[in-house]
């Protein structure tokens, strides 16, 4: 199990667990985050699933790929931290991550 | 070969999707076909109805779930399953419709979504913000002065092909003509199909593919700032071919216009249906957007898809082999109580969260949405701000037939302006 902290508009922290693999979106979905709206699932189809790395972590994340990066630029408030939390993948590396919501996804 | 007409008794549930009853009012028959927990089989289309809500959306969400069934039937497989289905011998139709991103998958998907997907983003689509308000505005206009109104045909028919049209870059001089060969198409895929209405789809794809190709000259000896001129670099670039390029304009012309027709009218319809929640909406036009993400869920207006399984499978606790036809029934998952609760069939303004799925999900999550939402958004909240109260003339509208679409056929209402 890793831990997972999750920081709304407001500032308000929750943090929850997750098991190896799982993503970062389907821990927030899971757990009743509403901002985060992941409405395709987690197909990197939709842009719904949008948070903002915290700067402590945006260094130790894998990239995003091709197609997330093409999705980021399309949202609607990007900034560098922006990443898709569907392609997030909790592992051991990523244990204790932090990461901001928007106040809204659209 | 005309199909016969589908009337099944799905084990011992009626199941009438062509019934008057069914196009009134289909939540009892969907409510019943969950109740039977696993998916139901629906012998006229050869498919296991999937009504639950976890059920819908896994496979919905699922990869190994796809749309066209190149993956595990050969050539001749599938031109056998055409006939059986009567859609075969219709050139165009298979060239532009039966082919498109909608029924590819995989890579070949992945490549026709990328051409467009940047042009229907929040970002994007938030630019035509004010295009859609003047548009609206002038509308509104003409008929506060009407005051008695089909608020189908003399409004929501107007809106989303004008707009969808634009973002193309379909002059709106030509945009009547566009609604009525994207019904012609769309017709034929409801299940009450015919050989008539064949003959119809297959003249409406004809003409509109005749149209684009005089679009498309036009727009290569003078480019726009519009969607259509940048397919075109983009085929120029070697991203798509031409027919994919035609493809892609008439599904993008066809798949959001009938359907948020549909949503216009049948939202306009609960609010009225249930005052207080228009009332709350008036209070507080905060709402407009919960609103219309209930609009959405409470009557979906493009209920049922379809998905084949490239891999053994099991669904709703039962196991299905490689290669099963499933029908998503999109409007039944969102009436689901094990994922709304209890208030599952009232229409509530303020509903939240609400992850519904009448866009899908998955890989072919509805491309369109933003720009269906924003439609709605500025129809609604333009109507409230102006009009003080908008009354339902009639008993009860009468509602399309059928399993594929869900929207009110006319809806007359008085406006009072405010
Ligand atoms: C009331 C409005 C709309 C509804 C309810 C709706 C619903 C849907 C649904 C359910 C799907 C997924 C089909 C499946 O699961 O197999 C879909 C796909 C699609 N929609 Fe919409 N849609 C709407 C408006 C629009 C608009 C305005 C457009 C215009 C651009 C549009 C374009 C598309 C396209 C291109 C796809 C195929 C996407 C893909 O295969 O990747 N839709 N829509
Ligand atoms: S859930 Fe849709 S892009 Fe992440």
């Amino acid at each position: 199990m890793y831990r997972v902290t999750f920081v709304d508009a407001d500032g308000q922290a929750r943090e929850l667990t997750a098991n190896e693999g799982q993503s970062v979106m389907s821990v927030a979905v899971a757990n009743g985050i509403d901002q985060i709206l992941a409405e395709c699932g987690g197909s990197c189809a939709c842009g719904t699933c949008h948070c903002y790395v915290d700067e402590t972590w945006t260094e130790r994340l894998p990239a995003p790929d091709d197609s997330e990066q093409g999705m980021i630029e399309c949202l609607m408030s990007p900034t560098e931290r922006s990443r898709l939390s569907c392609q997030l993948k909790m592992t051991a590396a990523l244990d204790g991550l932090v990461v901001h919501l928007p106040r809204e996804q659209y | 070969m005309a199909s016969a007409t589908p009337k099944a008794s799905v084990s011992g549930t009626a199941f009438e999707p062509l019934s008057t009853a069914f196009a009134q009012n289909p939540y009892p028959a969907y409510a019943a076909l969950r109740e039977k927990g696993e998916p139901q089989f629906f012998p006229d289309f050869g498919m296991w109805l999937v009504t639950r809500f976890d059920d819908v959306a896994g496979i919905a969400r699922d990869n190994s779930m796809v749309r066209s069934p190149e993956f595990f039937m050969s050539h001749e497989e599938i031109e056998a399953e055409k006939r059986a289905q009567n859609w075969h011998d219709m050139p165009h139709h298979s060239r532009f419709v039966q082919f498109s991103m909608l029924d590819s998958d995989g890579e070949v998907h992945d490549r026709l979504r990328k051409q467009v997907f940047r042009e229907f983003t929040p970002a994007f689509i938030a630019r035509q913000r004010g295009m859609i308000q003047s548009f609206v505005d002038k509308l509104v206009d003409g008929l506060i002065d009407k005051g008695e109104i089909d608020f189908v045909e003399d409004l929501a028919a107007q809106v989303p092909g004008h707009i969808i049209g634009r973002v193309l870059g379909v002059p709106d001089e030509d945009c009547p003509q566009l609604r009525v060969w994207s019904e012609n198409v769309v017709k034929f895929f409801d299940i009450d199909r015919n050989d008539e209405r064949k003959a119809t789809a297959e003249k409406a794809t004809t003409e509109f593919y005749h149209y684009l190709q005089k679009l498309m000259a036009e727009r290569r000896a003078a480019p726009q700032d519009d969607l259509i001129t940048r397919l075109i670099a983009a085929q120029d670039a070697g991203h798509l071919n031409e027919d994919e390029l035609v493809s892609t304009c008439m599904l993008i012309l066809m798949a959001g216009h009938g359907s948020t027709i549909d949503v216009l009218g049948s939202g306009m319809h609960a609010l009225l249906r249930f005052p207080d929640q228009m009332e709350r909406l008036r209070q507080d036009p905060g709402l407009i957007h919960t609103t219309i993400q209930e609009m959405f869920r409470f009557e979906s207006p493009l209920p049922f898809f379809h998905r084949y399984s490239t891999a053994d499978c099991v669904v709703g606790g039962k196991a299905f082999p490689r290669g099963t036809k499933f029908g998503l029934l999109y409007g039944a998952a969102n009436r689901d109580p094990t994922a709304f609760g209890d208030d599952a069939g009232s229409f509530d303004v303020g509903r939240n969260p609400n992850r519904h799925l009448a866009f899908g999900g998955g890989a072919h999550f509805c491309l369109g949405n933003h720009l269906a939402r924003l439609d709605m958004e500025v129809i609604f909240t333009t109507l409230i701000k102006r009009l003080k109260s908008i009354s339902l003339d009639e008993a009860e509208p009468q509602y399309k037939p059928g399993l594929s679409v869900r929207g009110p056929k006319a809806l007359r209402l008085t406006l009072a302006p405010a």
